[in-house]
């Protein structure tokens, strides 16, 4: 299969994404069973006349189906493998902290296993815990027996997951690299970046100690760690401002109000997400570009944490503005 | 050195067919692959996959066209004698059997190209089919001034 039959796939594809309309009349509903009935009508149908029960697991059936749909026309399956590595690495921490606590006592808690990730959850749980990650790809192998060992020392699950994303973007990296797709690789960069910000904007309202934030950030972006320290010693107001050079600039000059913290925090990580997207667009008007398997996938990711959101306000009886405010329009 | 002339003209013959040919091939793949992808999921645009398809087959027409010019000119076609034709005048049916092969293979495959990116804009828009059309039949617009070039080159050479 070549890259033009692929995009034009996607293109066709693409017409089922849910629309904004959409979402308004979701978001609306009363009860949960008056969205399901609305989302019956949609894609996402199938699977709830196929016995799924919860949304949860309606969306990942969707989003899997998509993967596996993909898998059988994307030319390169890397391309896949970089959308579904940060599922495969948070399943990793996943499992992690799962040992930790029951080390300590606690829960096990699989409950939380994402079946989005390419790696089988099952083999991963049985591969950590029998501590034979020999086979697992992605520097798995090395990283577990390190995060491992920090946990040991520290007893500090955060410092043994700052480990395993490092390793992510390392793999992440290495693949774009591998694929030699220049908007992979701006891509991946930028997620990097967009992460180090994110943990910035977090670390700032939990007002650390500079010298100890370096830890925090991660290297291979456009920003370096050092970048990203000297950031927080400045106030929030002159963020936009120190990264008017980046597009993340524009991000922080268009929040109004920075009194709410937790406010800004969930615009700027909005933001966040569409950045992501906005660096995949160009392609967009590529026929034949390899990004628009990268950029549909994410559409799709938006689309489902849309609808995450939407069917939680509507579950639980949320205010309907905040989840608004809430939901991205990526598309 | 006798069928010098004769072998150059029907070299440039070939030419026009060949390049305009390989060409159409080449576009009408790229535009098939385009319309495939978009007919896996949606079935029914067939028609206007179609004709966004064949778009790009025309300057293989043109070649073929040209070639049949340009055998008639040298009397090969209904079973005659074949005309004598100078080394000179064989390498005037060449020069003029050129623009049609080299537009011709070209424009068919960016031809194809756009054909392409239309099908794949009447999978999000159908009813932008008009439009989708005319985009590739801009790059038409070459194929046809070449075609025009090498009919009145031909017409324009002396022979006997």
């Amino acid at each position: 299969m070549s890259y033009m039959y692929a995009v034009a796939r996607l293109r066709a594809m693409e017409n089922r994404f849910l629309d904004g309309a959409f979402f308004t009349r979701l978001i609306e509903c009363v009860t949960l069973e008056e969205a399901f009935k609305s989302l019956g009508e949609t894609v996402y149908g199938q699977w709830i006349a196929s016995g799924a029960l919860s949304f949860d697991k309606v969306i990942d059936a969707e989003l899997l189906a998509t993967c596996k749909d993909l898998e059988q026309f994307v030319p390169d399956k890397r391309l896949l493998d970089i959308y579904r590595m940060p599922y495969d690495f948070n399943n990793v921490k996943v499992i992690l902290k799962s040992v930790f606590k029951a080390r300590e006592g606690g829960e096990r808690r699989h409950d939380l296993l994402s079946t989005m990730g390419a790696i089988d959850t099952e083999t991963l749980v049985l591969a950590i815990e029998g501590e034979e990650y020999g086979f697992l790809p992605y520097g798995l192998t090395d990283v577990i027996p390190h995060a491992w060992s920090v946990w040991e020392q520290t007893k500090s699950a955060r410092d043994a997951e700052l480990i395993i994303d490092d390793c992510l973007f390392t793999a992440l990296k290495k693949v774009a690299s591998e694929l030699k797709i220049p908007g992979v690789i701006r891509w991946v960069e930028h997620k990097i970046d967009a992460e180090n910000i994110g943990s910035a904007l977090r670390l700032a309202r939990l007002n650390i100690e500079p010298a100890a934030v370096l830890s925090y950030f991660h290297k291979g972006g456009t920003l370096s760690p050092d970048d990203m320290s000297r950031l927080l010693n400045e106030p929030l107001e002159s963020w936009g401002k120190s990264l008017s050079h980046t597009s993340f600039g524009a991000i922080f000059d268009s929040i109004q109000d920075r009194s709410d913290t937790q406010a800004v925090l969930c615009d700027v990580s909005k933001a966040l997400s569409a950045s992501l997207i906005e660096v995949l667009n160009s392609a967009r008007y590529k026929s034949n570009a390899p990004e628009n398997i990268l950029l549909y996938l994410l559409q799709k990711d938006e689309e489902a944490k849309n609808l995450r959101i939407a069917l939680v306000c509507v579950a639980n009886g949320l205010n309907r503005e905040f989840a608004r405010r809430l939901l991205s329009h990526g598309r | 050195m006798e069928y010098l002339g004769l072998t150059l003209a029907l070299f440039g013959a070939a030419l026009a067919s060949l390049l305009a040919g390989i060409g159409s091939a080449v576009g009408i793949g790229i535009a098939g692959e385009s319309a495939a992808g978009v007919m896996t999921e949606d079935p029914d645009k067939f028609g206007s996959c179609l004709i966004l398809q064949a778009l790009p087959g025309t300057q293989g027409i043109y070649g073929l066209l040209i070639m049949f010019f340009a055998l008639n000119k040298l009397g090969l076609l209904g079973g005659g004698e074949a005309v004598l034709v100078t080394w000179n005048q064989g390498l005037q049916i060449l020069a003029s059997c050129m623009p049609v092969a080299f537009v011709g293979w070209y424009s068919a495959i960016w031809q194809g190209k756009t054909s392409a990116a239309s099908i794949q804009m009447i999978a999000k828009k159908p009813e932008a089919m008009g439009k989708a059309i005319i985009l590739p039949a801009m790059v038409e617009t070459y194929a046809v001034l070449a075609l025009l070039s090498s009919i009145l080159m031909l017409m324009g050479v002396q022979l006997g």
